[in-house]
């Protein structure tokens, strides 16, 4: 066998060096070698800054009195989390968000395999393919266009009211988005029709990998459709749907322009979500580092639901 | 052979901190203006401008008007704020206290102004902190539209003039058939929410009443309690369009122009928008209904130029000509708005159509108002009346209980 202990890999690197350049020889292996590092390191340093200086700066401003307003801000170490935490709209606004995040991923975990497992039926196949695209529509949607036509539709004279009049389940028409008690469920209403086509498209492409021998084995055993579903189909796909669960709280946990062009939090506080609470402090009443302050309690709480979805992603590879 | 390599890096970065680095000669220029104008009326104005003052450039910066107010404020902390700066009235005192603006004091005792100040719209002028910080591009006067087939078909010939006619044309009105109401109120929490501020507070100014004392507010005051129970009652009575906690000023308008509400308070400048959309509505607009008060709330276009500006000279000079009545002129007629510079009244006279002309006739002759600019933190302020004015309607407050409630969360805000 042989070792090329004595000089450089003359295969690669070309003629041996010549005794009077020994610091070039020296190199050349390490360009070699480290070229393609080179070639990538602009882009992880652009990357690298674009993702941590925002984080540490926001950080950085949960710790002074008031940033970006005050020229020459006042370090207050943890004093913004206090008041924060004192503060009854912020705790508020965390329960909104629970009940938001919660019903929203459930809302779109219910819609999206039910839909899926409809859309994966054995059907005309220009007609699967049809509702196929038809149902993915909400998801191309700006969530402008969206908050717009929902408004339109849950208006007092929209036609939900008229529907629900016709139908006899109301007597007067609703104003679903401007009351209290009804401005959360309107609320949850549009989110689950905006957020179910990643859910649906997500089980559609879990449920092709479910071998077709198990439904075959449950159907001589006499299972009828829910048995399949509860004994095959769920525990098949147990694995995405804890991912994809996973992967839509964080994003909906966080989600802000829906909510803010929706309601914009309203009416007054009722649907206050702690992304609303960050943009209002911040940019209506101009206090930046108590938005800081609330922006990196949301940043914590993602971060804990990230490390939960890598792990499981982990334990999938 | 290192020279040059070292003279090629010095050339390279230099080219590319040149954007950074404001020039002599170069101002720019950050405002919504242009956004609303489909004409290119602004990029000609521009080069007017350049033609007249080679020595002077104008980069116009445009963003919708939603984003302009934090824009605005973040520009200026990262320091790379624009010269000249497109203004909203209640923006005032919000943004001298960050130290965003220019006082225009000095600017405006020049004599070799454009314009005569004492001939420009007061309201943005008036001293806060004892200084003038922005002046009128052009004006709007609150008005109330009128769909006089409805005032008709309920019964009356004209539109009202008093809030005793007006609640009960705005009664009658909702009693014609559904789907049909007296007015819209748009009190959505929906951004940015200031649907008070554009239909309570030109109808208090018209009552005689007044919501700051300064720069304090002065919210829990017997006016103001009575024009909130006017609302209330009207609520009460059904003449106003279900739903006005989710009705954002944009529907407003939209129901208004599809003939579904017989009356809009809003901005004069909208005349354009309904007969253009709907040519076919009986339509006219009157004074808000008052109770012998001649005095309306005033909105408009302003401009200011920036403290942290390096070429505040140009800058002013491209807001020196812009207030020349010639050029304000143009520029009124082009929003379809009142000239801030009321020398400019006269050309725009001309060409008027009869919405303009009793805009001219209000702006002539009543008092305007606009006393969001002294709050401390405006936008919160109106997100704060927008609340309580909500649960006012929901029947949750009585009116003496709201003004109390918003008294009491501005003067936290203030704080």
């Amino acid at each position: 066998m042989h070792s090329n202990t004595h000089g450089p890999d003359t295969s690669v690197l070309g003629p041996p060096a010549q005794k009077d350049k020994p610091v070039t020889a020296t190199l050349r292996p390490m360009t070699t070698r480290g070229a393609p590092y080179l070639f990538v390191l602009p882009g992880l340093v652009i990357l690298g800054a674009l993702l941590s200086v925002p984080l540490y700066k926001v950080v950085e401003y949960s710790l002074y009195d008031n940033v970006i307003v005050e020229h020459d801000p006042t370090y207050v170490g943890f004093g913004n989390y206090t008041t924060l935490f004192s503060d009854p709209s912020y705790w508020s606004a965390g329960f909104n968000t629970v009940v938001f995040t919660v019903g929203s991923v459930l809302g779109h975990m219910i819609v999206g395999i039910g839909l899926a497992l409809l859309v994966n039926a054995d059907i005309n196949a220009r007609a699967r393919t049809f509702f196929r695209s038809m149902l993915v529509l909400p998801w191309i949607f700006t969530a402008v266009v969206v908050a717009l036509n929902w408004q339109l539709l849950l208006n007092p004279f929209g036609l939900i009211n008229y529907v629900l009049q016709w139908l006899g389940l109301i007597s007067e028409p609703l104003d679903w988005l401007g009351n209290p008690d009804y401005a959360m469920w309107a609320l949850l209403l549009i989110s689950t029709w905006r957020g179910y086509p990643f859910i649906m498209v997500s089980f559609l492409s879990g449920l092709q990998t479910v071998p077709k021998e198990l439904y075959e084995a449950a159907e001589i055993d006499g299972a009828g459709f829910w048995h399949k579903f509860w004994h095959v189909t769920l525990p098949q796909l147990k694995p995405v749907i804890y991912g994809v669960a996973l992967l839509d709280l964080i994003w909906t946990f966080q989600l802000f322009p829906l909510v803010w062009l929706s309601t914009g939090g309203g009416p007054g506080r009722a649907t206050e979500v702690l992304s609303t609470l960050t943009f209002r402090l911040a940019f209506v009443d101009f206090q930046f580092s108590q938005a800081a302050t609330v922006a990196v309690s949301i940043l914590i709480i993602s971060a804990a639901f990230t490390l939960l979805y890598l792990r499981n992603e982990a334990r999938r590879v | 052979m290192m020279k040059f390599r070292l003279r090629a890096w010095a050339l390279a970065a230099a080219t590319t901190l040149t954007p950074l680095a404001s020039q002599a000669g170069e101002i720019e220029w950050l405002q919504w203006f242009a956004a609303e104008d489909t004409t290119g009326f602004y990029d000609k104005l521009v080069a007017d401008f350049e033609a007249q003052h080679p020595d002077i450039t104008v980069k116009l910066v445009t963003q919708p008007f939603g984003k302009v107010r934090e824009s605005i404020v973040t520009d200026n902390a990262i320091g790379v704020g624009s010269d000249v700066l497109g203004l909203n009235m209640p923006w005032t005192k919000e943004f001298l206290d960050i130290g965003i603006l220019e006082p225009l004091d000095d600017y405006l005792a020049r004599e070799d102004n454009s314009f005569d100040t004492a001939d420009l719209i007061e309201a943005p002028l008036g001293k806060i902190d004892g200084k003038t910080w922005m002046v009128p591009l052009n004006a709007f006067p609150f008005v109330m539209h009128v769909n006089m087939e409805l005032v008709r078909k309920a019964g009356f010939d004209a539109p009202p003039s008093n809030w005793e006619e007006f609640a009960a044309q705005a009664k009658a009105i909702s009693a014609l058939q559904d789907g049909i109401s007296g007015v819209g109120m748009p009190f959505s929490s929906q951004p940015p929410s200031n649907g008070p501020i554009l239909t309570f507070l030109p109808l208090l100014y018209a009552n005689g009443g007044r919501i700051m004392d300064g720069t304090t507010p002065n919210f829990d005051n017997p006016k103001v309690v009575e024009t909130l129970q006017f609302l209330k009652d009207m609520n009460d009575a059904g003449s106003i369009a279900p739903g006005a906690a989710s009705r954002t000023g944009g529907v407003d308008l939209e129901e208004f122009i599809a003939g579904r509400t017989g009356f809009l308070i809003s901005p004069g400048v909208h005349s354009s928008s309904i007969t253009s959309r709907n040519p076919d509505l009986d339509y006219t607009l009157v004074r808000v209904p008052s109770n012998g008060e001649k005095a309306y709330r005033v909105h408009g276009w302003e401009l200011g130029i920036s403290a942290d500006s390096d070429n505040k000279e140009d800058a002013w000079t491209l807001v020196n000509y812009l207030l020349s009545p010639e050029v304000n002129a143009k520029a009124a007629v082009a929003a379809n708005a009142l000239p801030g510079n009321l020398a400019a009244l006269d050309v725009v006279r001309k060409g008027a159509d009869k919405t303009l002309i009793k805009q001219i006739e209000i702006l002539e002759g009543d008092t305007p108002v606009e006393e969001m600019r002294q709050s401390p933190k405006a936008a919160g302020s109106w997100s704060v009346m927008t609340e309580e004015l909500q649960a006012m309607l929901r029947g949750d407050k009585s009116p003496e209980e709201a003004a109390a409630a918003v008294q009491a969360r501005w003067l936290e805000l203030a704080q």
